[in-house]
Formats: C-alpha cells, sequence, structure tokens
C-alpha cells in the first residue's frame, strides 16, 4: 500500500517534471537568435568580456576562479570536509588497535 | 598472501605513472588555457596514486604515502586558493589584481603568464585535490575488515 502510493507520488513528479521540460509550456532547447540575447544575456556578457576583464582564454576558469570564485571556495570546503569525514571514519577503532 | 600485481602489470606501471602525472600537470598549469584546471589536473593526477597503490601493493605505498604530510598539504593547497583570492582585498575579494596591474601574470592573454591569480589558484586546487583524495583513497585500503 505504501509502496503503491509512493510509486504514484513519483509518477505525478515525473509528469510535472515533463509537463515543466515541454517547449510548449515551460522551458526551451537550442536556444539561438533573439532567445539567446533574452534567456542567456549573462552568458553573453561572459563571452564577450571574460578575456579582457579575468584574462584566461578558458571562459570557464574564467567564470569559476574570478566572477564566482566564492562558489569554487565552497566546492573546495566541500572537498575538505569529505575527505576529512572519510579518513576520520576509516580510522581504525581503539579496540582494533590493541588486538 | 601479497597484494602486488604480477611482473608486467608493475612495469608498466612503472612507465605510465610519469606519464600520468605530466599530462595532469599539464592540465593544471594550462587550467586557464584549454580546457580542465585545478579539479581536473587534480584528479587525473591521482590516477598515479591509484596506479601505484593497486600494482605495487598496499604495504609498498605505507612506505612512501606519509599521512601527515598529505593532509598538511591539503591544507596548504586550500591556503594558497584562499591566499590568492585576498591579493586583491583592498578593493574586493576576488579582485583580479595581478591582472589589472599585477607586476607577473599580466602577460597577453593566451600565454602562460596571463590571467592573474588564475593559474596560482588552479595549482592550489590542483594540490588540494591531488591530496585529499589520495589520503582518502589510501584511507580505504588500508581498512580492510572483511572477517567478523
Amino acid at each position: 500500500m505504501k509502496r503503491a502510493l509512493a510509486f504514484l507520488s513519483l509518477v505525478v513528479i515525473f509528469a510535472a517534471l515533463l509537463m515543466a521540460l515541454s517547449p510548449e509550456y515551460g522551458i526551451k532547447f537550442g536556444l539561438g537568435g533573439e532567445d539567446w540575447k533574452k534567456y542567456r544575456y549573462t552568458d553573453d556578457y561572459y563571452i564577450k568580456h571574460g578575456v579582457e576583464e579575468v584574462g584566461g582564454m578558458n571562459i570557464v576558469t574564467d567564470i569559476v576562479f574570478d566572477y564566482r570564485g566564492y562558489d569554487t571556495l565552497g566546492e573546495a570546503t566541500v572537498l575538505f570536509t569529505a575527505i576529512a569525514g572519510a579518513v576520520a571514519l576509516l580510522r581504525p577503532w581503539r579496540r582494533e588497535k590493541h588486538e | 598472501m601479497s597484494d602486488d600485481m604480477g611482473v608486467i602489470v608493475k612495469t608498466n606501471a612503472r612507465a605510465l605513472i610519469p606519464l600520468i602525472g605530466i599530462f595532469g600537470a599539464y592540465i593544471v598549469l594550462h587550467g586557464h588555457l584549454t580546457p580542465g584546471g585545478g579539479f581536473q589536473g587534480g584528479a587525473t593526477i591521482v590516477g598515479t596514486g591509484l596506479l601505484f597503490l593497486i600494482a605495487f601493493g598496499v604495504e609498498e605505498a605505507k612506505k612512501v604515502i606519509n599521512k601527515d604530510l598529505y593532509s598538511a598539504l591539503e591544507g596548504v593547497g586550500g591556503l594558497i586558493f584562499l591566499g590568492a583570492a585576498m591579493l586583491g582585498l583592498s578593493i574586493a575579494f576576488f579582485y583580479n589584481v595581478l591582472w589589472h596591474k599585477g607586476p607577473i601574470f599580466n602577460g597577453k592573454p593566451g600565454t602562460l603568464l596571463s590571467a592573474g591569480f588564475l593559474p596560482i589558484m588552479n595549482l592550489g586546487v590542483g594540490l588540494k585535490v591531488f591530496t585529499g583524495l589520495v589520503s582518502a583513497v589510501f584511507a580505504l585500503s588500508l581498512f580492510r575488515r572483511w572477517k567478523k
């Protein structure tokens, strides 16, 4: 019973997401021309001004390290925390060391 | 029970580990010019550590991998990143002062010594990813309690 309800709600969520992804109601794919200027103006700015403002030819590196450096800082923190947690959890237990 | 591989795998690992390391260092150093960067290049260099660990076994890796050094280097990588971000703190955090009026790293876009603090940050992040993932995998390989 619970399983059937869970499966039913999954189907409902999936249908709603499919609806949101359809070009008639929701987002569009393969933007170009006027739509590019209308929906992707931020990307347009990065592509046009990235090289002169940051200096790197790699626009992705320009964005993740300069324009949105805080995001990369948080990403590095997440990595650090994950490594620290994994290493801390994988240490030998206190009892096993004496055996 | 020996946990290292046969002689063919070991010889191939001896030949491949420098190649993978050089390619990873290339990805990290050219992060501001070509696709890739600190995270990708660091993860590539981790391949050398994994290959060493698998081909030569845990006992051999225990002699080489110093966990204090690796944990310290991970912190140093993060500090390099933060230090490069704080270079232009008089104007703003993450202000690329080396690119706008710095003494170095302000060459023509497309050359190696350009793009301000981006190469420094790539180095820091690459060091951090490499040491962090190697120490995580090494800790996982030392955790061996299949019985009980």
